[in-house]
């Protein structure tokens, strides 16, 4: 009897917690930014290959014009990146269960039609924990003084 | 003795129901967070801070103008605005659903430049399943400027 009262009472548990998983990777804290960090490179080396795994297939972005991206426009966009520098200036990680929030703020530094240019913008990127592999689910960047 | 077996027959098959429910509520997960997205304006032209602030997870944090803004500031802006001096009108919108996680994607406009002409939004937001119902963690915005 004792035995079953505890099974009854253990499903009520799992049921209650499973709405609020907890991401059992104590690593998380370092491995985002360490991928936050490959995005970055990615634009400097004109490489989207490191991005084909890191940014999920659903995934949106929002650039500092307003326009939205999917994750073909973002690969389009890092082959013909002008950036010669990507400056990562701050970034904090906030855990949600298997949801991860990275804000931060980035200097980029590069030539556009034979221009240079600096700007120093605030980003916002969801990341998710996806069969056991965090990727990003969404994005958004805004200039700073906008 | 039986009378006990069945008390937790009914625990469990109550417990199964509340479950199912649950899962049929979040099956239609689209809806809910369109809902918490209207939800969200309806207060904020309210200036009902205590309903924000059931639907605003206390780490929530918000970019504007290149700004981060906690829950705190965000709220206590609302409750300074004057009634309808911004009112805003959603556009399209579109929910993904990761399970736990929802992110949302849209644009609206509102009066909020400082020259008090119009201004179109692009929005990502992420809200994040917890115990007490969908909670929004990061909001940001940029304007379209093209």
């Amino acid at each position: 009897m004792r035995t079953l009262m505890l099974v009854a009472l253990l499903a009520c548990a799992g049921t209650l917690a499973g709405h609020a998983p907890q991401h059992s990777d104590s690593n998380v804290e370092a491995k985002i930014p360490a991928m936050e960090h490959v995005w970055a490179q990615a634009y400097v080396s004109k490489d989207p290959q490191a991005l084909e795994r890191i940014l999920d297939d659903e995934f949106v972005n929002v650039d500092s014009d307003g326009k939205m991206q999917t994750k073909a426009d973002v690969l389009a966009e890092v082959r013909r990146s002008s950036v010669l520098q990507f400056v990562t200036e701050s970034m904090s990680v906030h855990l949600h269960g298997n949801t991860a929030i990275v804000t931060g703020v980035f200097l980029i530094k590069g030539v556009e039609h034979g221009n240079p240019f600096a700007e120093r913008e605030r980003f916002v990127d969801t990341w998710f924990c996806k069969n056991g592999q965090w990727v990003s689910i969404a994005g958004l960047v805004t200039r700073i003084g906008q | 003795m039986t009378t006990i077996k069945l008390l937790i027959l009914v625990l469990v098959w109550a417990t199964s129901v509340w479950v199912s429910a649950q899962e049929a509520a979040g099956g239609d997960v689209d809806a809910a967070i369109r809902a918490l997205e209207h939800q969200w304006v309806e207060a904020q032209s309210r200036r009902d801070n205590g309903a924000l602030n059931l639907i605003f997870d206390n780490a929530l944090v918000y970019i504007e103008y290149g700004k981060l803004v906690s829950k705190g500031d965000y709220l206590s802006k609302v409750k300074a605005a004057k009634p309808g001096s911004s009112p805003i009108t959603m556009e399209a919108m579109t929910v993904r659903s990761f399970g736990e996680a929802a992110t949302v994607i849209g644009t609206y406009r509102d009066n909020s430049t400082k020259s008090g002409k119009s201004a179109r939004w692009r929005f990502v937001d992420t809200w994040v399943r917890k115990t007490g119902g969908w909670m929004l963690v990061p909001a940001a915005e940029a304007p379209v400027t093209k």
